[in-house]
């Protein structure tokens, strides 16, 4: 026996909820960025790294589109793939996302290229897609409902944008504008399909299930970013020591293990000196090491690991 | 040899203690061991274990600091190069005596305790003990030392899981382990008494994984026991692979428990360098490698991951060290691990070295 369907008035309250508990308006890096105490480096990391979410939203859309069999939810829904790619290079999305870029100091080829994506945003949004393709068109739909919150932040967004960081020019923030109009839109058909096609209860369940993964997504996203700007530091109970078995290497003793470091493991830590961030490490060696290909990202990582494992710290 | 690199010496430098823990991992015949080395010995083991590639002794025992030479042993072992960890139960040790390790050399120290209050850590503990190990773990912190609190968990204390990390935050602790009792010595003389159900393993194990969604500080370790999961451990990252142990009276040895195993002859540190007692003692060499494993074992796709589990515990449990270790879900002696876990129940247990052990 399952549980008799929620009616569809709780079951909206629940996915409503869902939004008011978890969704990332309430994550300390975008608290930061309303409250105007973001500085320049921390936009143009989150605005660099925020562009490959975007470029993951029309792939999403196209894998819900597929699911479809019904005509007419395909033609609402390929709207969100004309707001994203627009009808003509140039217009859309994506494009007013990289004039955003533009705007903030960055290079748009830069941001193009996705050469300066955190290891720890690729996995959120590529999670998203993943739950999107592997989830049916119900669950799938589900997932995209954060749009319910989307239109309030980018309220909230435009006019933190406009009060604390004015050197960003107003013309950038077109992207959120435009969203403060479509998400609304949106999120009330995705909000309508939802409630009428989710009949059980064990439908209703996977729906808030999807959503609540969701915004997991959203917060590891900005969780990635907000520690880009961390600065790590050689943990005080950390012992380097030459590998006498293998000339050139370290080892970095710990309380509980060993952790070997190569000698490019050992030029990142050299730079670790608690006054340079994780993104401003792996700009001086992308700097240093022009020819390395995806320097800044296994930069990233190992920083990343060095910090799991213990042997760094984060200021 | 393939694959045996030294990382880690764990010298037992005594097997006296002042605790009476019923789940005591040294030998049942502790009291007949005697501390064979001196500071000398022990700091010319430490410089053969250092030429071996170690990098990282554990000073355990026992409890360490009931040598009053400790000081002098923790010396010689920063001096030779090794990154020196205490393992103590906070007791005969003081603030004052823990300073001077650290000018010694110390960098960090693991401490016992073996509940989330005083009451229930002194009974499970056999003494009074709680409140000198909290004054330890604040002497370590403002010492700058690093800290680990290790609490060995078991049908009476699990639980109190949450309390325990509520404990090791408040001491600021930068790891704590929570370590599932290993059946062995004396935990196996009690292991009815101590042995959890599966239902207080998951609820701990959510638990966990709750306060690990929480806060990253400390680091929170706990692995489901072997009896539970169906997975031999990797004991001790494989037989004579990573990792020594000397005994109190110079024995050297592939982990603390393997004293006992029949038909193995082991040699000692007092007698021959610590090179060749760990390259060329039969008993070091006995299960190092694959050749000695049988089926399941030997044809296995995990048997370069978890070496066929614990040999010793094999051994206690089929009466043959070669068998794979009953933890193994694909042991042909599996039921052995599956009725002691039918049997375990609230009972009373043997305190160590009390009754036959020391009334002798």
């Amino acid at each position: 026996m399952t549980d008799a369907p929620l009616a569809p008035a709780d079951f909206e309250a629940r996915l409503r909820a869902i939004g008011t508990e978890r969704y990332h308006d309430k994550h300390p890096f975008n608290l930061r960025m309303h409250a105007g105490t973001l500085s320049r480096e921390e936009i143009q990391t989150w605005v660099r790294n925020r562009y490959y979410y975007q470029t993951r939203i029309p792939v999403k859309d196209s894998a819900i589109l597929a699911k479809s069999g019904d005509a007419a939810f395909r033609r609402e829904w390929v709207q969100r793939l004309h707001d994203h790619d627009g009808r003509a290079p140039g217009e859309g999305g994506l494009e007013m996302w990289l004039r955003l870029a533009e705007t903030v100091g960055l290079e748009r080829a830069d941001v193009e290229s996705l050469a300066g994506v955190l290891p720890g945003v690729r996995r959120a949004c590529d999670a998203y897609v993943a739950l999107v393709e592997s989830s049916d068109l119900l669950g799938s739909v589900a997932a995209s409902l954060t749009e319910l919150f989307a239109g309030d932040i980018m309220t909230t967004r435009i006019a933190a944008f406009e009060k604390h960081y004015a050197w960003v020019d107003p013309e950038g923030l077109a992207y959120f504008r435009s969203r403060t109009k479509q998400a609304p839109r949106d999120a009330s058909f995705g909000l309508a399909f939802v409630l009428e096609h989710a009949r059980t209860r064990p439908d209703q369940d996977r729906c808030l299930a999807a959503l609540e993964r969701k915004c997991e997504i959203l917060w590891s996203l900005l969780d990635a970013v907000e520690a880009a700007h961390r600065r790590p530091v050689l943990s005080p109970h950390v012992v380097l020591r030459d590998d006498a078995e293998r000339p050139g290497q370290q080892i970095a003793v710990l309380p509980e293990r060993g952790v070997r470091v190569n000698e490019s493991g050992q030029e990142i830590l050299a730079l670790c000196d608690g006054g340079r961030s994780s993104e401003a490490i792996a700009r001086v060696l992308h700097d240093r090491h022009p020819e390395v290909p995806h320097l800044l990202i296994d930069v990233h990582e190992f920083l990343e690991q060095m910090t799991r494992l213990g042997v760094l710290v984060l200021r | 040899m393939s694959g045996a690199r030294l990382w880690n010496l764990i010298a037992e430098l005594t097997y006296r203690c002042p605790l009476r823990c019923p789940y005591c991992s040294n030998p049942k015949e502790w009291a007949s061991i005697r501390d064979g080395l001196d500071a000398d010995a022990w700091a010319r083991v430490f410089r053969e274990a250092a030429a071996l590639g170690a990098v990282h002794v554990g000073l355990t025992g026992g409890e360490p600091s009931a040598r009053r030479d400790l000081d002098a042993i923790v010396r010689s072992a920063a001096e030779a190069g090794l990154y020196t960890h205490l393992v103590t139960a906070g007791v005969p040790l003081t603030p004052d005596g823990l300073a001077t390790l650290r000018d010694a050399g110390l960098r960090s120290v693991q401490l016992s305790i073996q509940d989330a209050t005083a009451a229930a850590s002194d009974r499970i503990a056999g003494t009074e003990s709680f409140e000198r190990k909290l004054s330890i773990a604040r002497a370590a912190r403002e010492l700058g030392l690093a800290l680990t609190l290790n609490v060995v968990l078991h049908r009476e204390n699990l639980a109190n899981v949450g309390a325990l990390i509520e404990v090791a935050r408040t001491l600021d602790a930068d790891r704590l382990e929570l370590a599932n009792a290993q059946y062995d010595g004396w935990a196996l003389a009690n292991r009815d008494a101590l042995l959890p159900s599966r239902e207080q393993l998951e609820a701990a194990s959510a638990v966990v994984a709750e306060e690990r969604f929480r806060a990253l500080r400390p680091e929170l370790v706990w692995v489901l026991p072997d009896y539970f999961s169906g997975r031999p451990k990797p004991c001790m990252g494989g037989w004579g692979r990573r990792l020594v142990v000397v005994a109190p009276d110079g024995l050297v040895l592939p982990c603390h428990a393997a004293r006992d195993l029949p038909g193995l002859a082991f040699w000692n540190a007092r007698e021959r360098s610590l090179a060749e007692c760990w390259n060329d003692a039969p008993g070091m060499n006995a299960y190092r490698d694959e050749a000695w494993m049988r089926e399941p074992c030997r044809s296995c796709v995990k048997r370069s991951e978890d070496f066929g589990g614990c040999r010793c515990q094999a051994f206690r449990l089929t009466g043959d060290a070669t068998n794979t270790d009953p933890a193994c879900a694909l042991a042909p002696q599996r039921a052995s691990l599956l009725d002691a876990r039918a049997r375990a129940a609230p009972t009373a247990w043997i305190a160590r070295g009390v009754g036959a052990q020391e009334g002798n």
